[in-house]
């Protein structure tokens, strides 16, 4: 049975209260490497919200309408996976046409996205917790849009911290953990502010 | 049918489906029909199919622009001046251009996509570049790190003034897995249309050269892209000095028969200084004293930087910059005016352009052909 | 050891093909982490620092272009060729773009034989990279050692 949560709702809760990224920790390898400086961490955050948004969207219809009347769960990781590189695909070439512009700023993080575990994460959510469609559509919105906020965060710390002396051994992402660690308690505030289950 | 098969053959039924989808959406969406690409204002036009780089577009419709790289965006050679609108430069782009050049909308041209109606500018002499079938007939050692190869152009002709290069294709080979092209004076007397001469020197750790050292060999067949460049003998009554080292003696070799066989600008005197450390790096003695004799008014004067006492060296010795300077003061008659061509590195062309405005002659009446 | 996601970055673009055909490592199978590791130590033994060898290579480059393309003879030691070619080559870890030159030094007392670029000059003392084995610009640290003694 699907939650009894408001879709609206839900997109706060997945931005702040169970923030993928700083509650779950997921999407961990590209947060690191990307967020050196605030610009390209932008232009990633954007694409993963909207890989995530149009995703858990084909992902929910193909979970209720082929995966769950055939009977073949066991096999719905390999499909999402598919369905996450096919849409990233058609994504890619149609933002190349369609507005060049985008594609600039967006267009070269995409084939990124296709491995990060973040979209898997939230499409998995998905299916554990029983959401129906617009509960999923506002979880892979708000989820993305939390991943977004939190590198755009860190990038702008980073940025930061480049200009001080932080002592050799934890230079790059040894103090780069220690802010997500940071950053992940301060997330720990909202919790409990609104049940995401 | 079994249950255990409904799984595996759903995920490939959907595979199969994303797939079939994926490429009829490229098929849709990456097809540009027909487009139009003018040049130089309305002088040429061609009509493409659109969706591949304006390099290669380009070089299927027969017209070469430069790159050494082949279109992978490496070499910074394949600039156009683009005049509508192509979208903004891409990250690709912008290391190999100066601030003027975006300012200009000078593009890669390997780098950008003809994807609508392009108007862009290129040099006119591009349009007689052409690429050749080459077959090397004779290769021949005339210093231990310079040969000298001819090619044999098969039933087609090149039309080249003396002065020009073509770009040499070098197929992968060993670990260079990807073709590269490379720059070389042609050394060939220009009225001989069906075969090119080029003089390569190896360059250490250089992949064009190596190849050429290593791998090129009697029979085989190349291909030759050009002729391209702008360095040739100006029509003028005033003393032509040259100075040139190493390989700069390929388009003087060429410019020096041309103007022997046709009696070609019959006032100019024409001096040409050839600088070598040894006498092991010094090569085309004897046909430089055969063409002393044949033109009364060419004067070859080889020098040598560090000769070694079994060399037994009885011409000039020092760095080439030097005699110049020399012969320009003491044996050169300035009745007629001067002017420089230079064929070298940066460093040699900086230095000789130096000296020769030391002994007024005009920048503008220096002209050079940079190895860079 | 680790190597960070600069030195992974820079690692893809040294293989052949990506910036030069022939590449940077040569047949160096080792990590770039692991091979700037070894020269740093290799340097160190020697006793002499990257900055020291690369204003070294600077010097002998400078003296070279004297012989404006053919070789001369520096310190009555060194025969020294510098050539230049056309274009440029941007810098594996892309902070620059150097002109594309070699530099080749014999040196007539111990008979090593050494090419480098600017590139390379600039990989030594920003990067500490003297390149992967088997490498034809390969900047040894033994023989940089040698040659400056």
């Amino acid at each position: 049975m699907a939650p009894l949560i408001n879709p609206i709702t839900l997109i706060f809760a997945s931005i702040f209260t169970s923030n993928i990224l700083l509650s779950n920790f997921l999407g961990m390898c590209s947060f690191i490497s990307i967020s050196k400086e605030w610009k390209s961490s932008l232009g990633l955050g954007l694409a993963v919200t909207f890989v995530l948004t149009i995703t858990s969207a084909i992902c929910w219809v193909v979970l209720y309408y082929i995966i769950i009347p055939l009977n073949i769960e066991y096999l719905s990781f390999i499909i999402f996976i598919i369905v996450i590189a096919a849409v990233v695909q058609i994504l890619e070439m149609l933002i190349d046409r369609l507005s060049p512009a985008l594609y600039l700023s967006l267009g070269i993080f995409l084939p990124l996205i296709t491995v990060n575990c973040a979209i898997l994460g939230a499409i998995l959510f998905m299916q554990i917790r029983n959401y129906n469609f617009l509960q999923s559509i506002a979880f892979g919105f708000g989820s993305g849009t939390g991943w977004w906020l939190a590198i755009v965060l860190l990038a702008a710390i980073r940025e930061r911290i480049e200009k001080n002396p932080v002592p050799a051994g934890l230079k790059g992402p040894g103090i780069t953990m220690i802010v997500i660690g940071f950053m992940a308690l301060a997330f720990m505030g909202f919790s409990g502010m609104i049940q995401v289950q | 049918m079994n249950s255990f098969l409904i799984g595996p053959a759903v995920s490939a039924a959907i595979t199969m489906v994303l797939a079939l989808l994926i490429t009829i959406i490229d098929k849709l969406v990456n097809n540009y029909g027909v487009v139009t690409i003018d040049i130089n204002n309305g002088k040429k036009k061609l009509e493409v199919k659109g969706g591949s780089p304006l390099l290669l577009t380009l070089a299927g419709q027969g017209i070469f622009v430069p790159s050494a790289c082949g279109g992978r965006g490496s070499c910074g050679a394949c600039k156009v001046k683009v005049i509508s609108d192509v979208g903004p430069h891409l990250p690709t782009e912008l290391p190999y251009l100066s601030p003027d050049e975006v300012k200009q909308n000078v593009r890669l041209s390997c780098q950008i996509k003809v994807k609508k109606n392009i108007d862009i500018e290129l040099p006119e002499v591009l349009f007689n570049v052409k690429k050749y079938k080459a077959r090397v007939v004779s290769m021949r050692n005339v210093t231990y790190d310079i040969k000298e190869v001819l090619f044999e152009l098969g039933n087609d002709v090149i039309q080249f003034a003396a002065g020009q290069y073509v770009q040499l294709v070098v197929p992968p080979y060993d670990k260079v897995k990807e073709s590269v092209q490379r720059a070389y004076s042609m050394s060939s007397i220009p009225s001989d249309t069906r075969h090119v001469e080029l003089l390569i020197r190896l360059v250490p750790g250089g992949i064009a050269t190596t190849w050429v050292h290593t791998k090129l060999a009697v029979g085989m067949t190349v291909e030759l892209i050009g002729p391209f460049g702008e360095f040739h003998v100006h029509d003028t009554p005033k003393t032509m000095i040259c100075v040139a080292g190493g390989s700069g003696m390929a388009p003087f070799k060429s410019m020096l028969y041309d103007i022997a066989e046709r009696n070609l600008y019959p006032d100019k005197e024409i001096w040409y200084f050839f600088g070598a450390r040894t006498k092991k790096d010094m090569f085309y003695l004897d046909e430089m004293d055969a063409l002393q004799k044949k033109l009364s008014r060419f004067h070859f004067v080889p020098a040598l930087s560090e000769p070694q006492p079994d060399d037994k060296w009885q011409g000039e010795t020092g760095i080439i910059t030097d005699v110049l300077d020399r012969y320009i003061k003491e044996h050169i008659g300035k009745d007629n005016g001067l002017e420089g061509y230079l064929c070298g590195s940066p460093g040699m062309i900086n230095a000789c352009i130096k000296v020769m405005t030391a002994h007024g002659i005009r920048e503008n009446e220096i002209y050079f052909d940079k190895f860079a | 050891m680790k190597n960070t996601q600069s030195e992974l970055d820079a690692y893809e673009r040294m293989k052949p093909g990506i910036i030069t055909a022939a590449g940077f490592l040569g047949d160096d199978v080792r990590s770039l982490r692991d091979i700037i590791e070894a020269d740093e130590e290799a340097m160190a033994q020697y006793g002499i620092t990257f900055e020291h060898a690369a204003d070294f290579l600077k010097f002998l480059k400078a003296a070279g272009q004297a012989g404006l393309g053919e070789p001369i003879t520096v310190q009555s030691r060194y025969v020294v060729t510098v050539g230049d070619a056309r274009g440029k080559l941007p810098c594996p870890w892309q902070d620059g773009l150097f002109h594309k030159n070699s530099v080749m030094v014999t040196d007539s007392k111990t008979d090593i034989s050494i090419i480098y670029s600017d590139l390379s000059i600039h990989m030594l003392s920003v990067h500490h990279f003297c390149q992967g084995q088997g490498s034809p610009f390969r900047l040894n640290p033994e023989h940089l050692a040698l040659l400056i003694k």
